[in-house]
């Protein structure tokens, strides 16, 4: 629900890593958002290549690794990922003694640089 | 030529609240946030809180609301330190605004500070600001669907008050369904049932944030 202010954080950051980096243009940033994490990828994507223009990332393309959501369950010992956001159950035994681990993630992984 | 560089997107946050944080504890302060929709009764529950206190724990409130001075008012009348953050028109509090709020709140001289977040029930949950623990309020004219239609606000809080429950006999709800639903998306979180108008129910409330002071912070 922030994705434009969420496409700042990315740029600025993959700015901040340019600089240092002694590159000049910016050419492919790598992300992952989790199912779960609230942010809608689709308008993450349109704020990114509305706001890239002017800068070293006009070229840049987003590349966005969706996280289904996932864990262990406590009762069966298993785990688990589903195509839900939302999950209380185990999707194997039913119990609702589980560890949810990924799903809401937002986190910058890689970018191309040249 | 490809750079690693693997960090969360959102640690400008993080990282702002976790200073907050660490004047909190310098300053043995428990921190709440409190989350609801607007009109679910958080003003009316803050200043039930602060008279229930009665000066014994000395407690400070920062107001969170996008325009408007009128909670900072009403709780400036109980004559507890209160700063109003006006937000502008975002939809949240985060860990930047309250950094900012904290130099008008005396963190010596207070046991407990409480913010009292944008009226929302999606973005506050998203936004970490140092709290120690977030608290969501829901009104029960609101209906007993909300706790399956906004999931992590139920997720993220460690202890939930169902207001206005001397509306009971006006309304098809279910306060059992409440319960339900939202110890099913958070089975340790803490329920209080509680009409904060004529202040039922706030005892237990009032014993859990009184249990937390000086603990956790």
């Amino acid at each position: 629900m922030h994705e434009a202010s969420i496409a700042q954080s990315i740029m600025d950051m993959a700015l901040r890593q340019l600089e240092d980096s002694g590159y000049t243009k910016i050419d492919s940033v790598s992300i992952k958002v989790g199912q779960a994490s609230g942010i809608l990828t689709d308008s993450l994507m349109f704020a990114f290549e509305a706001m890239k223009h002017g800068s070293p990332l006009a070229g840049a393309a987003l590349l966005v690794e969706e996280v289904p959501v996932g864990g262990t369950c406590g009762a069966c010992g298993k785990g688990f990922t589903t195509g839900e956001k939302f999950i209380f159950n185990c999707p194997r035994c039913g119990s609702p003694d589980i560890e949810v681990r990924q799903g809401r993630e937002l986190d910058f992984v890689e970018m191309e640089v040249s | 030529m490809k750079l690693n560089v693997v960090s969360r997107i959102l640690d400008a946050n993080e990282r702002l609240a976790e200073q907050n944080r660490e004047l909190f504890r310098k300053h043995n302060v428990f921190v709440v946030n409190i989350m609801s929709s607007p009109g679910a009764g958080k003003t009316t529950l803050i200043e039930k809180t602060i008279r229930a206190l009665n000066g014994k724990i000395k407690a400070g409130v920062i107001e969170g609301d996008i325009q408007g001075t009128a909670d900072a008012e009403r709780i400036g009348s109980l004559g507890v330190p209160v700063v109003q953050i006006n937000t502008g028109g975002a939809c949240h509090l985060d860990a930047n605004m309250i950094k900012e709020a904290l130099p008008g709140i005396p963190l010596a001289d207070i046991d407990l500070l409480i913010i009292e977040n944008v009226g929302n029930l999606v973005c506050p949950a998203e936004f970490n600001v140092g709290e120690h623990a977030k608290v969501m309020l829901l009104s029960i004219a609101e209906g007993d669907d909300k706790p399956l239609k906004y999931p992590l606000m139920f997720q993220e809080s460690k202890a939930l008050v169902i207001n206005k429950t001397d509306l009971k006999p006006y309304l098809d709800v279910s306060v059992d369904k409440i319960r339900k639903d939202s110890l099913s998306l958070n089975p340790s979180l803490e329920i209080f049932e509680v009409s904060a108008r004529n202040s039922d129910g706030i005892s237990g409330w009032m014993d859990w944030l009184s249990g937390h002071i000086h603990k956790d912070s």
